[in-house]
């Protein structure tokens, strides 16, 4: 193998990049768009939930966790009341609205609600069981995640409460959570990773099935096979040119992630940069090897969610693998973004070094040499 | 590879050449002699075998059976392939690429070195007639200028055969009237070239004419014996006569 060929093939696929502007932007812009609306999408607490409080209470308590609900962003609170002109009945009026799905949930505290509390807790402290203080909340369940962003905000808001010296109430049990990585670490965090192996792993892989069939439909690459260049000097000028394009996306990326997200690398970045060329290169030889059973682009691009899907559903990309049901987790051991995505992570959130992570890079390096084997193969045998 | 005065003049030999695909039978048992310096067309109508022959010859198919030879060597071989050029029916240049970015990398891939492939770049583009268009994206260029581009990347490591696959083809009578001429001055450089072709009008212009017809070579000799074996005014009439009678 010679290098000066090598870096022939691989200059040529750069220089075709650099002709064309619209698939550098592309280039620069998909991953910088990924991490941007991800990390905004995933990235925040759910935020202003639209709520009605309906309060028919004649004490003092409902309007205090009312307040402290509001010292929150999580909940938009709007409380009803009675005296609205026109005249309305101020629960059944709330819960329609849930029931139309224009809020989230409506809480009712009923008449007698502080009176309850108060009797509860000063039984309680008495030893006495008597029912406690309790308040209803009508919530559309359609998506889990805002049941319980409501139903947790409203605990806080009791938790405080009930701790604060009106009633004196502190639990017997305190759990103290001690990070052992990633201690002010967000979703964001979690996620940059994720979305680096991805990025690589889908351009990587886009630009060259997509560059070797048209290689193979315009006849160039009869053409190059036709000069001293070997099948191996071709495969391994498209991984070097492509394995950079995952390198340079991912700073892209990691720019963005630190700029606009303020992550941190706990690790060294030239391990992360690694992972990411290899991995590259291993998705381009993926691509290359796919590309020699297309035989147009057209039909090319239809590998692409063939490829993507189970990637980005099973290898713990948006959430960790542990929540991938038991059923399906063996193929997630099959795919070469898990090892990509749980080593960035375990570089950028833990700052492992090598030694945590050489089983990942290891899956990584063979994956890559087998793909650039199969690629050199599936060349020469088409003669 | 050593071997009598003739051998040594014989670059390109095959016997009983053959390349089937599945059913079909592309050549059948080719029997080839192309002697250094000659201008060899092949001709025949299109699915006669032409570019599968030119395909084997530089290492681009393999043969289903007999044996090729090119500079002496057994094809395909690196070491004859570093002196063959081959500009294939369809243009097969990189469009993305500007003129000067093809031409070199076709220069890289035969590992010249940086000052030879400035220098011959310089002297093909003046010979194709582009050396203002050095610059520009092959996209932007007519049909016609892809075509001189294309013949410009076979040529640029002075290769001792030139393979040209169809190299006229839709070309505009002045360009192919200039490409000849192109091949008159390789020819007269020394350079052997094989050609494909099915314009009789331009075979007649090679030393030695190979016609095909289905696989087969059913005739060979200058344009004027061919003529003269087959009592015919011109090339085509001489091909359709050759066509009745049995392969040789």
């Amino acid at each position: 193998m010679r290098l000066d060929r090598v870096l022939a093939i691989a200059r040529k696929n750069l220089r075709g990049l650099k002709h064309d502007k619209r698939t550098v932007g592309f280039l620069v812009l998909m991953p910088l768009l990924m991490i941007t609306i991800f990390g905004y999408t995933f990235g925040g607490d759910v935020k202003n939930l639209s709520v009605y409080v309906v309060n028919l209470d004649d004490g003092s308590v409902s309007y205090s966790i009312t307040d402290d609900l509001r010292t929150r962003e999580t909940l938009d609170v709007n409380v009803i009341y009675s005296q609205s002109t026109p005249l309305i009945d101020p629960v059944a009026y709330s819960i329609d609205k849930v029931k139309d799905a224009e809020i989230c949930a409506a809480i009712i505290f009923g008449q007698n609600f502080t009176r309850d509390v108060r009797s509860a807790t000063a039984n309680l402290k008495n030893g006495t069981l008597v029912p406690p203080g309790s308040f209803s909340v009508y919530i559309d369940g359609t998506n889990p995640n805002i049941v319980t962003a409501v139903m947790n905000d409203l605990q806080i808001s009791i938790q405080k409460i009930l701790t604060s010296a009106d009633f004196g109430i502190r639990s017997p049990i305190v759990v103290s959570p001690i990070l052992v990585y990633g201690q002010g670490a967000e979703f964001i965090d979690f996620f940059a990773p994720g979305v680096m192996g991805l990025a690589a792993m889908m351009v990587t892989f886009m630009l060259s099935i997509i560059s070797f069939v048209h290689e193979r439909s315009g006849f160039t690459l009869d053409r190059l096979l036709s000069t001293p260049v070997t099948e191996g000097e071709i495969v391994a000028g498209y991984a070097l040119a492509f394995g950079f394009v995952a390198l340079v996306q991912s700073v892209v990326i990691l720019l963005a992630a630190i700029g606009l997200f303020g992550i941190t690398v706990q690790g060294n970045i030239l391990l992360v940069l690694l992972m990411i060329f290899i991995f590259g290169i291993g998705s381009q030889g993926l691509g290359f090897l796919l590309s020699s059973v297309a035989r147009t682009e057209f039909q090319a691009v239809q590998f692409l969610p063939l490829i993507l899907f189970p990637s980005i559903l099973l290898s713990g990309v948006f959430w960790p693998l542990e929540a991938v049901p038991l059923i399906l987790r063996p193929i997630s051991y099959f795919i070469p973004l898990t090892y990509a995505v749980e080593g960035l992570r375990s570089v950028m959130i833990r700052g492992w070094g090598l030694d945590g992570i050489w089983l990942q890079l290891s899956v990584l390096v063979a994956f890559a040499v087998v793909m650039l084997l199969l690629s050199t193969w599936a060349l020469k045998r088409r003669k | 590879m050593s071997g009598d005065a003739g051998k040594e003049s014989r670059v390109i030999k095959t016997e009983k050449l053959r390349k089937q695909f599945g059913d079909l039978v592309a050549v059948s048992g080719l029997n080839l002699e192309i002697e250094k310096g000659q201008l060899y067309g092949l001709i025949g109508p299109n699915g006669s075998g032409k570019t599968t022959v030119i395909k084997m010859l530089v290492g681009l198919l393999r043969p289903t059976s007999g044996k090729a030879q090119v500079l002496g060597e057994s094809v395909p071989v690196k070491e004859s392939i570093a002196k063959m050029g081959y500009m294939p029916q369809e243009m097969a240049i990189y469009s993305d690429l500007t003129v000067h970015e093809n031409i070199e990398l076709f220069g890289q891939l035969y590992s010249m070195g940086s000052e030879s492939l400035e220098k011959r770049e310089n002297e093909l583009l003046k010979m194709v007639d582009l050396s203002g268009r050095r610059d520009s994206l092959v996209a932007h260029l007519s049909g016609g200028m892809k075509h001189r581009v294309s013949l410009a990347c076979a040529l640029i490591h002075d290769p001792e055969v030139v393979f040209l696959d169809e190299p006229t083809v839709g070309v505009d009578p002045e360009l192919r009237a200039g490409f000849w001429e192109y091949f008159a001055n390789l020819k007269a450089s020394g350079k052997t070239i094989v050609l494909t072709t099915h314009y009789m009008d331009e075979a007649v212009r090679c030393d030695t004419v190979g016609m095909m017809r289905t696989g087969d070579l059913i005739g060979e000799g200058s344009p004027k014996d061919l003529m003269r074996t087959a009592s015919a005014p011109d090339l085509e009439s001489a091909f359709l006569n050759f066509a009745r009678r049995p392969a040789i």
